[in-house]
């Protein structure tokens, strides 16, 4: 067995889920499994009892409210987010990029709330759902609670939930004529990504979010988005403007890439994302 | 509910009903291979990476050493061995892997054959670059994909143009 030995509950409810976690302080959340069954290959934690969620229907649905905001149950898969009408009417950009994460086999099974708690570097949904301001809810022992997307990342694999509370749902707020641009440097799962939501009219910026990932903690860019504001449409003045996106930011060094590299490369992704968002050219 | 070190299962495989008392712990590949005997799915990285363990978990595949076994409760599960006639005929997507030389060491073929099938069963007319990502998930270290995306393309009915 590669897994060492450890307990199963599929619990019928989310609150058969929490006081499952509660009465097991070993217990964890078990989603899709995509991340977590590969740590319990490694033994890399220690986990006495696996919680299943993945088939809690009241954790499983899409809905798009009347105000253009979408909320999305955290035991939806990738692919369901893909082929979602709901998403793709509200916001295709998201169910594109679910499209395109990792394969269809994961995607088949791997959940937007687990790559969210999971928080590994190279998950990207973590950069977009900072990016949108979501918000994130969560039941547990206490009740229910929201939590900011910009408060819920709280380092490498680490989030804002305490142990024995579940994410339930994910709102991601109306786009309200922004648009989403996301880029990446694909080595390895990916080495830089970049979330851009922007609005714009008469070949000027008016508003932009420039979120970066592949870092312990997505890295809002004030400062890109301070000079992007106002910045003319065009590929010069976007690449003027996100220029200093990877100052200051502390990115891994891995098999993958080095730091300096991803450092460099947030510039690149930055720049691209915004022009995306902008419907223009990357190059 | 379920809940226990070991668990009492019950699900379809290929369309038979199966019931089995198994460890919390063991992936779901390993159940197929060692418990039920199917050497479909095969074990070729044991990370998630290459695919070569793919079956159809209730209509969609899944890397079977990404599951744990306990977790095909109530499930619909097929294998690479539902794939051909009962008399042994293969599919017409195994036919043309053989006439476009699809496979060489065949070691990824099945977890292929189920990636490809899906894809064919929501995309009948893949573009080739549709086939490459419906393949995304599968490795093969010996047909550098060329031929693969060419049995497929065969299957579909179209022109093979790569």
């Amino acid at each position: 067995m590669l897994l060492a030995a450890v307990d199963y509950y599929r619990p019928d409810s989310v609150a058969e889920a929490v006081t499952a976690l509660v009465d097991n302080p070993g217990g964890r959340v078990l989603a899709g499994g995509q991340s977590l069954i590969s740590i319990l290959k490694l033994r890399a934690a220690t986990v006495d009892l696996l919680v299943d969620v993945s088939r809690l229907e009241e954790i499983r649905s899409i809905t798009a409210l009347d105000d253009g905001s979408v909320r999305i149950g955290a035991g939806v898969t990738y692919d369901e987010m893909a082929h979602s009408p709901e998403l793709m009417a509200a916001m295709p950009a998201v169910a594109s990029i679910a499209a395109h994460t990792v394969d269809p086999q994961v995607r088949n099974r791997g959940t937007f709330g687990g790559n969210l708690c999971h928080n590994d570097p190279i998950n990207n949904f973590p950069p977009l759902a900072v990016a949108l301001d979501a918000t994130m809810h969560a039941t547990g022992p206490d009740g229910d609670r929201e939590v900011d997307a910009a408060e819920f990342f709280t380092g490498y694999f680490s989030n804002a939930l305490d142990r024995a509370e579940v994410l339930t749902s994910v709102t991601l707020p109306a786009l309200n004529g922004r648009e989403i641009g996301y880029q990446e440097i694909e080595i390895g799962e990916a080495a830089a990504r970049a979330v851009a939501v922007v609005a714009a009219g008469n070949g000027t910026i008016t508003e932009a979010r420039v979120v970066l990932g592949c870092l312990a903690i997505p890295a809002r860019r004030q400062a890109v988005e301070e000079a992007l504001a106002g910045a003319a449409t065009t590929l010069d003045s976007v690449a003027e403007a996100t220029s200093g996106a990877g100052d200051g930011i502390d990115p891994l060094s891995d098999p993958d890439a080095s730091s300096e590299y991803r450092q460099a490369m947030a510039s690149v992704v930055a720049k691209r994302a915004v022009m995306e968002a902008l419907g223009g050219q990357h190059e | 509910m379920s809940s226990g070190y070991q668990q009492d299962i019950t699900f379809t495989l290929n369309g038979e009903t199966v019931t089995a008392d198994v460890a919390a712990r063991q992936l779901l590949v390993h159940f197929l291979r060692d418990d039920l005997g199917l050497r479909g799915p095969k074990i070729g990285c044991d990370t998630g990476h290459c695919g070569a363990c793919t079956i159809v978990y209730n209509g969609k595949t899944i890397k079977s050493c990404m599951m744990l076994a306990t977790q095909a409760d109530d499930a619909e599960i097929e294998t690479v061995e539902a794939m051909a006639g009962e008399s042994g005929e293969l599919s017409p997507l195994q036919e043309s892997f053989r006439q476009e030389h699809g496979l060489q060491c065949g070691y990824c073929t099945p977890g292929m054959l189920m990636s490809a099938s899906f894809l064919l069963e929501r995309n009948p007319t893949p573009t080739e670059q549709e086939i490459r990502e419906g393949i995304e998930g599968n490795l093969c270290r010996c047909t550098g994909y060329v031929n693969i995306v060419r049995a497929v393309q065969a299957t579909s009915g179209q022109e093979v143009s790569v």
